[in-house]
C-alpha cells in the first residue's frame, strides 16, 4: 500500500474512534487529530486534548492505538498528545457540531463565550432541543470540564453546552 | 534539564495541585448545588494543569508524574501558603479563589513568553481554561460585595487575609536569577508582584472594596491604600495572625500546619497502596 493510501486508511480508522465522553462524535469530528505522519509501515499521530484535565485522555490513547493497529499494513503506532497548537472549539467540524446537537449537547457559540457585560457569564446557547436562543446560563461549569449548564425558557428543558474555549 | 526550569514549573504545578485539592473539598458540601459543580470542575482543571506540568518535568528527568505529585515529603513542595489555607467559610473561599486566579493570570500571561516552547504551549492552553475561573471569581466578588452587609463584611475580612497571603505567590523562586537569565521565567517575581498588586487593587477599588493590606507589604510595593465602600469603616482591622512574616516561605518549602492535614489526605492512597493504578 502506498503511503498516501495508508494515510487515508489511518484517517478512516480515526474517524471510527469515538470521544469516550460524547460517543456520538469521533476524534476527527472533534478536530482532535492534529497530524498523521506515515513513514513506511510506521504511523505517528498527534492528538490535541480538548481540555488539559480531561480524564478521557488515557482512554483516547488506547482507542486510537487499537484502531490504527487494525489497519492493514501498519506495523507500529505512536501517539503523542500535544498542546501545540492548542485545541480550540473552532476545530470542531460542521459534521461534529451537527452530531453534538443531535446528541443533545449545544455546540459552542462563536469563537469564545458571548458574555453578559459585568457578570461575565455566557449570554446564551442555542437550545439543542427546540432551537431557541431564549436560554439562560445556570453554570459556567458542568459535569465534565468541557460542559456548561443552561436552561431553555422556551421549551423548559435544562441542557448542556460544549463550552467555547 | 535545567534546575532553574524545573523550579519554575514545580512552583506553578504545586500551587495548582494544592489549591485544586482545597477546591475539591467543596465537592458535596458547597452552599449551592451549582457551586458544588463549579468548584469540583475548577478543582479538576487545576489538578489537570498540575498533572500536565508534573509530566513535563517527569518526561525530562525520567521520573514519574505521580511520584512528583504525591510522593514528596512536605518540605519538598513549593506552593505558596495561600494555596494550603483551609476553605473556612464561603467568603474566604471566594476571596482566595479571586486572589489566586487574578495572580495566576498575571503569572501565566508572562509565562506564555517562556523560552521553553512546550511550557509556553501548555500555558497558552491553560489560560483558555483559566478564563472561566476568572469569570467565576469576578462574578462572585461582584455579587457578594454588592450584597447584604454580613456577606460584604465577611468578604472584606477575607480579602485582607488573602491579599497578604497572595503576595507570597511572588516570593522569589529557587534559582530565580538563573531562571530569568535563561529565559524560563521571562518576568522576575518582583515585577510580577507589582503587576498583581496594581491589578488587584484597581479591581477592588472599582468595587468600593478596601485595598489596604498589611503595612509592610504595602510599603514594599509602594502601594497607596485607597477608600473602602460606604458600608464599612476604612479602619477595618486585618484579621489576627496575618503578617507577611508568617506567610513567607512557601517557595522555599516552609509550610504552615495547614499543609500537614492537606498532605496527609492528599497522599494517603498513594502512600498506603504503592503502585496502585485507577
Amino acid at each position: 500500500m502506498t503511503t498516501r493510501t495508508l494515510e487515508s486508511a489511518v484517517w478512516e480508522a480515526l474517524a471510527g474512534v469515538p470521544d469516550p465522553e460524547i460517543p456520538a462524535v469521533s476524534v476527527v469530528d472533534m478536530g482532535m487529530v492534529g497530524d498523521v505522519d506515515v513513514h513506511g509501515d510506521e504511523v505517528a499521530v498527534q492528538i490535541l486534548p480538548t481540555f488539559t484535565g480531561c480524564p478521557a485522555i488515557p482512554v483516547i490513547r488506547a482507542d486510537v492505538i487499537a484502531a490504527i493497529e487494525d489497519v492493514p499494513g501498519v506495523a507500529r503506532v505512536a501517539v503523542d498528545f500535544s498542546f501545540d497548537p492548542p485545541w480550540t472549539t473552532d476545530r470542531i467540524t460542521p459534521d461534529g457540531r451537527r452530531k453534538l446537537k443531535e446528541f443533545g449537547l449545544a455546540p459552542p457559540t462563536g469563537e469564545g463565550p458571548v458574555l453578559i457585560t459585568n457578570i461575565g457569564l455566557p449570554a446564551f446557547a442555542v437550545c439543542p432541543f427546540c432551537g431557541s436562543k431564549d436560554t439562560i446560563n445556570e453554570n459556567a461549569f458542568g459535569p465534565t470540564p468541557c460542559r456548561a449548564l443552561y436552561y431553555c425558557k422556551s421549551c423548559r428543558n435544562p441542557f448542556e453546552q460544549f463550552k467555547p474555549v | 534539564m535545567s534546575e532553574a526550569f524545573a523550579s519554575v514549573v514545580l512552583a506553578l504545578a504545586d500551587d495548582e495541585l494544592v489549591l485544586g485539592h482545597r477546591h475539591s473539598e467543596w465537592t458535596g458540601w458547597a452552599p449551592h448545588i451549582e457551586e458544588d459543580v463549579a468548584f469540583s470542575s475548577i478543582a479538576q482543571d487545576e489538578i489537570g494543569h498540575a498533572g500536565n506540568l508534573y509530566t513535563l518535568i517527569a518526561r525530562r528527568t525520567e521520573t514519574d508524574a505521580d511520584a512528583l505529585a504525591l510522593g514528596r515529603a512536605k518540605a519538598h513542595y513549593r506552593h505558596a501558603t495561600l494555596c494550603e489555607r483551609p476553605n473556612r467559610d464561603w467568603a474566604y473561599t471566594l476571596a482566595r479563589h479571586w486572589m489566586y486566579d487574578t495572580a495566576d493570570d498575571v503569572r501565566l500571561e508572562a509565562l506564555q513568553g517562556t523560552a521553553d516552547p512546550e511550557l509556553a504551549a501548555l500555558v497558552t492552553k491553560m489560560r483558555r481554561e483559566e478564563r472561566y475561573h476568572l469569570l467565576h471569581a469576578d462574578a462572585w466578588l461582584r455579587r457578594v460585595s454588592q450584597g447584604p452587609v454580613e456577606g460584604r463584611t465577611r468578604l472584606i475580612e477575607a480579602l485582607h487575609e488573602t491579599f497578604a497571603d497572595a503576595v507570597g505567590l511572588f516570593e522569589p523562586l529557587e534559582h530565580e536569577e538563573m531562571a530569568v537569565k535563561e529565559g524560563w521565567l521571562p518576568v522576575p517575581s518582583d515585577e510580577l508582584r507589582t503587576r498583581f498588586m496594581a491589578r488587584a487593587s484597581a479591581a477592588l477599588d472599582e468595587l468600593g472594596l478596601p485595598t489596604d493590606i498589611h503595612t509592610r507589604v504595602a510599603e514594599q510595593a509602594e502601594f497607596v491604600a485607597s477608600s473602602s465602600g460606604d458600608l464599612i469603616a476604612d479602619d477595618e482591622p486585618a484579621a489576627e495572625g496575618v503578617t507577611p512574616d508568617a506567610t513567607a516561605g512557601g517557595r522555599a518549602g516552609r509550610h504552615t500546619g495547614d499543609f500537614d492535614q492537606l498532605w496527609d489526605d492528599m497522599t494517603f492512597t498513594y502512600r498506603n497502596h504503592p503502585g496502585a493504578t485507577w
